[in-house]
């Protein structure tokens, strides 16, 4: 019976040897970028290659995501890992689609070249059949919480329930039989090194707003209507007015834009509408701000005497790390990079989909280098992709080689040991409890 | 028996002589500024001017008002009010501030009781009051500038006074009862080469005073246990101005206010703010209307932050009626004394943006409450000043005394036509209800809400 690190080198081998093929191929998916639900051709190319190498898939799985799932030799719990269909839009950046404007600055590329790379690592008979229980390949669609618009339009066809796409797929059972989670995210921060452990992210709820005022002349008669955009404008000042509160360790974030302004700027404006997360380390810290956001909405609306609806929608849960699985995924990240290069960083403000999958079952989400920019800017290019993807795929896989090897003993000891945050249904019924639509009316 | 030509050339003949007494009056009460119902010694300088003209008296009236009354020897008949106001504001940096209190004369009421005192030592000349039907009721009144509204509430409280405006209390009192007809003369700063002026308006008003309750906590270490109730008030604030489009220019709405106190210590987390606040405008209704829009954004400041806020409305002034029948004998007199080129004629729309209790008095009688000029340096700041004495105090003390020899003599037959032809606005009850039900209480918690 080969070893771990025996295993490990077939995997590696097999990797090196389709290297320039797997690169390629998240070169393919950068230069064809599509937002989250709309990563048609995204998702056929990844199906595409999971036909070459022979492994049935399901594909459609909440709109576009795309499953494969690999056998070991013996039963044992099921590893998953994922890789993000989806790009940001982000009209500047040098490989933005002229059309659409979107773009992949967020390496998301890469996630699909490092799934299909640790695939075809794992694929192999001579290791899978070293390996008990099974890996779930899964391509995932719409991690990037954007076009709140376009998805809430889905959401009321009835297409989907949830605006991300792994909160959407565990409503769908597809993470049902799944014991184990693993993705790798590019980065640009030097600090974090080459590969990363990482700690735990800000949750997030998104929110639609509108503002309803009353249209008038806004040269002839202004005392006749009820400016919308006032209500907007004072709403603002009025979240501003409440960041003191805001603990630092709760790392609260509240970035709002607004997507309607007015109609004409000779009309006072009578519908104004707003986007907005708010954000924050944990589900109390984000309720506590999200009641203060509506607060201070209610307060611009007040202030004027409009109206305002405000569609508070489930966003994402705060990601929290397997501390098993980094100490696992940490010395793999060592081989690869060597030990000065494995970075570590505790919290992260931006919030990932990822953070409900790890509410769930033990998951990490470490970081890969090779990224340079400003995440979600238009200067965010990965450079090095022999590190952000076939290096990552290197570790991905051979993490999963340790947990899933001798009969999946240390696997095991993972899913036994964890506790997890909530169960399914108990996350469901959280996340459905989030989602309001709410108006207050102007007060006399 | 004199004509009314002859009782008015020998009435100004007695101003003049006894102008520099009349400016040393003014002069005097400018140098010992009082504010609103704390004006005792400039209270107890009238009375005694009324005692050396052997007018009897009472005094103490809505705290600090003095009022003489004096039959004409015509028979009876109306009786007219010649009304000054006692009161100074406070504006520290003005010349002439008191330097304990910041008490100061900014406002040139100091000139209406030289005029008062002036028209009425004329007046009560043997040989004109004789030929005067009805009663003269010189009047010195208490706080026409409503400020200080803290210490105010606190008399109020203290059962002191109902109303915050001197002649407001006055009616309330039944001060205004005995008296048919009114008039005073304001002294004016923007009046161009004319030296007198009648007509135009000025605002109602509705003045608050408003507290945000927040809740204390350290600043720096642990301000999200606080709840700023600075960051209330701002807001509110902010608040307003973006309602401003939405007022009517032909309203004058005029809203502004001070903060009387903005937290306790820098490093804590303001929990007691405080607003002492203003909301004028052209008719009671719109009064009314933007009363109810600013009490939306004080309760839209506490529901910003969470904070509770406490509104105490106070009904304040009504807006400016002139007797035209009245306004035509000042305009005529003045005509008469400076000149046509001199006398100025105000479109009765034109709304000078303030506000006095002068009209209130003029929804229950006939009233006017032209200007004299005098003055430079904007109302009510450290640059207003009284730079022509003669125009402040000697003019106007003429021109009234020659207004009321118009409507008292010859049997105060003018002044019973001015009388009948007079519709009041209001009778003192209806006015005291619709002044009582101005007072509110509001309160709003924006954490419950």
């Amino acid at each position: 019976m080969p070893s771990r690190e025996e295993l490990k080198s077939r995997v590696f081998a097999a990797i090196d040897a389709r290297a320039d093929e797997i690169i390629a191929l998240s070169q393919t998916i950068l230069q064809n970028p599509e937002p989250g639900y709309r990563e048609v051709k995204t998702a056929q190319l990844v199906a595409g290659k999971l036909a070459e190498m022979g492994l049935p898939f399901r594909s459609g799985l909440g709109l576009t995501g795309v499953r494969a799932d690999l056998r070991g030799g013996s039963a044992g719990p099921t590893m998953a890992l994922l890789g993000e269909l989806d790009s940001l839009i982000v009209n500047e950046h040098p490989h933005a689609d002229p059309e659409t404007g979107a773009a992949h600055a967020c390496g998301h590329h890469c996630q699909i070249g490092m799934l299909l790379g640790a695939a075809i690592g794992l694929n192999q008979p001579e290791v899978l059949s070293h390996l008990s229980g099974r890996i779930a390949l899964i391509a995932v669609p719409a991690e990037e919480y954007i076009e709140i618009e376009y998805r809430d339009e889905l959401r009321r066809q009835g297409k989907i329930e949830f605006l991300g796409g792994k909160p959407e797929l565990v409503k769908l059972g597809e993470f049902d039989d799944v014991n184990l989670a693993m993705m790798i995210h590019t980065t640009s921060t030097t600090e974090e090194g080459q590969l990363c452990i990482s700690g735990t992210n800000n949750g997030t709820v998104a929110k639609k707003i509108r503002f309803i005022g009353r249209g008038a002349h806004a040269g002839g008669s202004p005392h006749l209507g009820i400016n919308a955009l006032n209500a907007a404008s004072l709403a603002l000042s009025a979240i501003h007015y409440n960041r003191e509160t805001f603990k630092d360790a709760d790392t609260v974030r509240v970035h709002p834009i607004i997507t309607k302004g007015g109609e004409a700027v000779s009309a006072v404006p009578a519908d104004v509408r707003m986007e907005t997360f708010v954000r924050g380390r944990t589900v109390e810290a984000i309720m506590d701000a999200n009641a203060k956001v509506d607060r201070a909405l209610r307060a611009g609306a007040m202030a004027v005497g409009a109206q305002v609806q405000i569609q508070t929608i489930p966003g994402y849960l705060p990601l929290t790390q397997n501390r098993r699985m980094n100490e696992i995924f940490e010395p793999n990240a060592v081989v690869q990079v060597g030990a000065a290069n494995v970075g570590s960083v505790s919290h992260r403000t931006g919030s990932t989909d990822m953070g409900d999958l790890s509410q769930l079952m033990p998951a990490i989400h470490p970081y890969v280098g090779g990224a340079v920019g400003l995440g979600h800017g238009a200067d965010y290019v990965v450079q090095d992709y022999q590190l952000a993807v076939i290096k990552a795929a290197k570790a991905m896989a051979a993490t999963t080689v340790d947990l899933l090897a001798e009969g999946a003993n240390l696997g095991g000891q993972v899913v036994a040991e964890h506790r997890p945050e909530m169960t399914r249904p108990e996350y469901l019924k959280f996340l459905r409890s989030l989602a309001r639509e709410e108006t207050f009316a102007a007060e006399e | 028996m004199l004509s009314r030509p002859e009782l008015k050339q020998r009435a100004c003949a007695v101003i003049d002589q006894r102008k520099a007494d009349l400016i040393g009056v003014a002069r005097q009460v400018l140098h010992n500024p009082e504010p609103g119902f704390s004006e005792v010694k400039t209270a107890r300088l009238v009375a005694a001017k009324f005692a050396e003209l052997g007018i009897p008296y009472r005094e103490g009236l809505a705290i600090t008002g003095v009022k003489g009354r004096i039959a004409g020897g015509g028979g009876p008949g109306p009786c007219l009010a010649i009304i000054g106001e006692l009161d100074s504001l406070i504006v520290n940096e003005h010349p002439n501030a008191d330097p304990e209190t910041g008490a100061a004369h900014a406002c040139g009421h100091h000139c209406q009781l030289g005029m008062m005192l002036g028209a009425t030592m004329a007046l009560t000349q043997p040989e004109i009051l004789a030929q005067l039907s009805g009663e003269l009721a010189p009047f010195a009144v208490p706080a026409e500038e409503f400020i200080e509204v803290a210490r105010r509430m606190q008399l109020r409280t203290d059962k002191k006074l109902e109303f915050m405006g001197g002649k407001q209390e006055l009616i309330r009192l039944g001060e205004f009862d005995d008296v048919d007809l009114a008039m005073m003369c304001h002294t004016a700063s923007d009046m161009g080469d004319h030296k007198f002026a009648v007509g135009g308006t000025s605002n109602g008003h509705v003045v608050k005073y408003v507290q945000f309750i927040g809740r204390g906590a350290h600043a720096g270490s642990a301000p999200h246990l606080g709840v700023n109730a600075l960051n209330a008030a701002s807001f509110a604030l902010q608040a307003i101005h973006n309602n401003r489009e939405a007022f009517r220019g032909e309203d004058t709405v005029r809203i502004h206010g001070i903060m009387t106190k903005g937290g306790e210590a820098v490093n804590a987390v303001p929990a007691d703010v405080r607003l002492e606040w203003r909301v004028r405008s052209a008719t009671p209704q719109a009064v009314v209307k933007n009363s109810a829009i600013v009490d939306r954004c004080f309760k839209a400041g506490a529901l910003a932050v969470g904070a509770a806020v406490k509104i105490t409305n106070i009904p304040g002034y009504l807006p400016m009626k002139h007797d035209t029948h009245l306004q035509e004998l000042f305009r005529q007199n003045a005509v008469a004394l400076l000149g046509e080129s001199r006398t100025l004629v105000i479109p009765g729309r034109r709304n000078r943006g303030g506000s006095t209790d002068m009209g209130d008095l003029s929804h229950l009688m006939p009233v006017c409450h032209p200007y004299a000029a005098g003055a430079v340096g904007s109302g009510h700041s450290k640059d207003y000043l009284i730079t022509d004495y003669e125009a402040a105090v000697v003019n106007p003390a003429k021109i009234m005394a020659m207004v009321a020899i118009d409507l008292l003599a010859d049997g105060a037959v003018k002044a019973k036509e001015v009388m009948e032809s007079h519709r009041p606005a209001m009778k003192k009850a209806a006015y005291l209800r619709f002044q009582r039900e101005r007072a509110s209480v509001v309160e709003y918690d924006g954490a419950s809400a």
